[in-house]
């Protein structure tokens, strides 16, 4: 299959990127190009130009600011995402979420920057980037935004990106606490038919002093369980009730239903990965 | 059409191209090394896995004037010198690892990747590693086999 014919514009900073985006219309970001490519061949996709940001070297930096926050640039592979030492050691849930993406080479190649942009209802990072409570910084040649990723994705392959826009950088504060990132798929490089990434930490006396989940490939987009959340903060662990919680906090789910799974079926999977995660987490148990 | 500059099993290459070709037409239309297979052109099967900068990647899924300043290797690259069988394919061939063959290509890319860039693998492992290369033929057991026994033979050389 080949996708219609398009004119390419290689930039080599990302002012410059940001230069051909404003000045072609009909333009498109090629990133990782794992999503991408398949669109531009199905020509669900037909952009008048492509600007390629593979050779801009700023935008596959990783820094840890003195404030905590990881600064994970767009062009960063999930291979990256995870071998890198910074992000490893303070974001470990980050790098166990890039482990579930796809496959060995599919990972070398597609980036963090992308995967957010692609939106995808099933797309393994972003339920972890919302219990992470990340941001996005989203440049135009004229200005710059921070977006938190919840408000970044609109609806299925919806963010807020603008025409001219770009996502530059991936903002992520530090969390060590425990947690858990699972997928459930037919087939381990398949997108998810449900998602859960949930981070819990306890106090010394056993009472739950933060906990946060989120999950995917359920609605149009992923999303934090904030219910279950309120639910659980401030409670001695030993006595939480996780059926009596998770059963309402479930029930106005209206999952997706497509080839990988109905709606009642990802609901039934979401609830039994929310109680075996969440019991784990409130015992305390470490991730491997 | 735009000019790419790009280095294929050690020599050098410059070629116009239309920025749509994908990189695995390229390979094997522009240049005719046709080691390199097309599968599903959807990203899924890894028949046209190729080492990029020494790791794999798929090249249906990238575009060729992406690949300007890339140093590649495809199946051709194998041999250590002509006629003479790298310690991927003579393990494939010799644990029977392939039937029609048509998955070959991307599997011993694969091997090459896996065995030099990873602590002894358990069959586990291997399968896991494996996960974006589809065989219809053989029920990857053999495969496995195969991955194991080049793993050893690599090692072996390393003493
Ligand atoms: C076989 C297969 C299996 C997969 N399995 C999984 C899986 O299990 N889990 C999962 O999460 N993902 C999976 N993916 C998707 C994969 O993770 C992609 O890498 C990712 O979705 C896109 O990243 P990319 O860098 O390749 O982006 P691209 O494909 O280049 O871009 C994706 C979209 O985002 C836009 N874009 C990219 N970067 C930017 C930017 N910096 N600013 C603005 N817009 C931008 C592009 O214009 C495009 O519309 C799979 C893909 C394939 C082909
Ligand atoms: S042909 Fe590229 S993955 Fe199947
Ligand atoms: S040997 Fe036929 S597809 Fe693998």
């Amino acid at each position: 299959m080949y996708p219609k014919s398009f004119e390419y514009l290689r930039a080599k900073s990302v002012d410059q990127a940001l230069q051909y985006l404003k000045e072609n219309e009909g333009s498109r970001v090629i990133a990782g190009g794992q999503s991408l490519v398949p669109m531009l061949k199905s020509r669900l996709y037909q952009p008048t130009v492509l600007v390629d940001i593979n050779f801009i070297p700023e935008l596959r930096e990783v820094k840890l600011e003195s404030n905590g926050d990881l600064r994970i640039g767009a062009m960063v592979t999930h291979y990256d995402v995870i071998e890198n030492s910074i992000i490893r050691e303070n974001a470990p849930i980050l790098s166990s979420t890039a482990e579930n993406i796809a496959d060995v080479q599919i990972r070398n190649r597609g980036t963090i920057g992308g995967s957010i942009c692609e939106a995808d209802p099933s797309a393994d990072y972003l339920p972890t980037l919302m219990a992470l409570d990340a941001r996005v910084v989203l440049k135009t040649s004229e200005s710059t935004r921070e977006v938190k990723v919840e408000d970044f994705i609109q609806g299925p392959f919806e963010t807020v990106v603008e025409d001219g826009e770009m996502l530059v950088e991936v903002m992520v504060p530090s969390n060590k606490s425990n947690y858990r990132v699972e997928k459930y798929a037919r087939r381990k490089a398949d997108f998810a038919i449900a998602s859960v990434a949930a981070i819990v930490s306890l106090s010394k006396d056993g009472k739950v002093t933060d906990a946060r989940v989120a999950t995917g490939a359920q609605q149009d987009k992923p999303h934090r369980l904030r219910e279950i959340e309120t639910a659980l903060k401030g409670k001695p662990s030993k006595s939480v009730d996780l059926e009596s919680i998770i059963g309402p906090a479930t029930e106005e789910l209206e999952p997706l239903d497509d080839l990988h799974g109905g709606p009642e079926y990802r609901k039934y999977v979401l609830r039994g990965m929310l109680s075996r995660i969440l019991g784990d987490l409130l015992s305390g148990k470490e991730a491997r | 059409m735009v000019t790419v500059n790009l280095k294929i099993n050690g020599k050098q290459y410059s070629e116009e191209t239309e920025p749509r070709m994908l990189l695995v037409h390229f390979i094997r239309d522009v240049l005719k090394l046709k080691g390199t297979h097309i599968g599903c052109d959807t990203g899924h099967c890894g028949a046209c896995t190729i080492l990029w900068d020494g790791k794999p990647v798929k090249s249906c899924q990238i575009l060729a004037v992406q690949a300007e300043g890339a140093n590649i290797m495809t199946v051709e690259g194998l041999e250590p010198e002509e006629g003479k069988l790298s310690i991927e394919q003579e393990s494939f061939r010799e644990n029977f690892a392939q039937q029609c063959g048509y998955c070959t290509p991307g599997f011993l890319m694969m091997t090459r990747y896996l065995i030099r860039n990873n602590e002894e693998m358990t069959r586990e492992e291997i399968r896991e590693k494996l996960h974006g290369n589809y065989c219809m033929c053989t029920g990857y057991q053999q495969i496995v086999d195969a991955v194991q026994d080049a793993q050893r033979k690599y090692f072996a050389t390393k003493k």
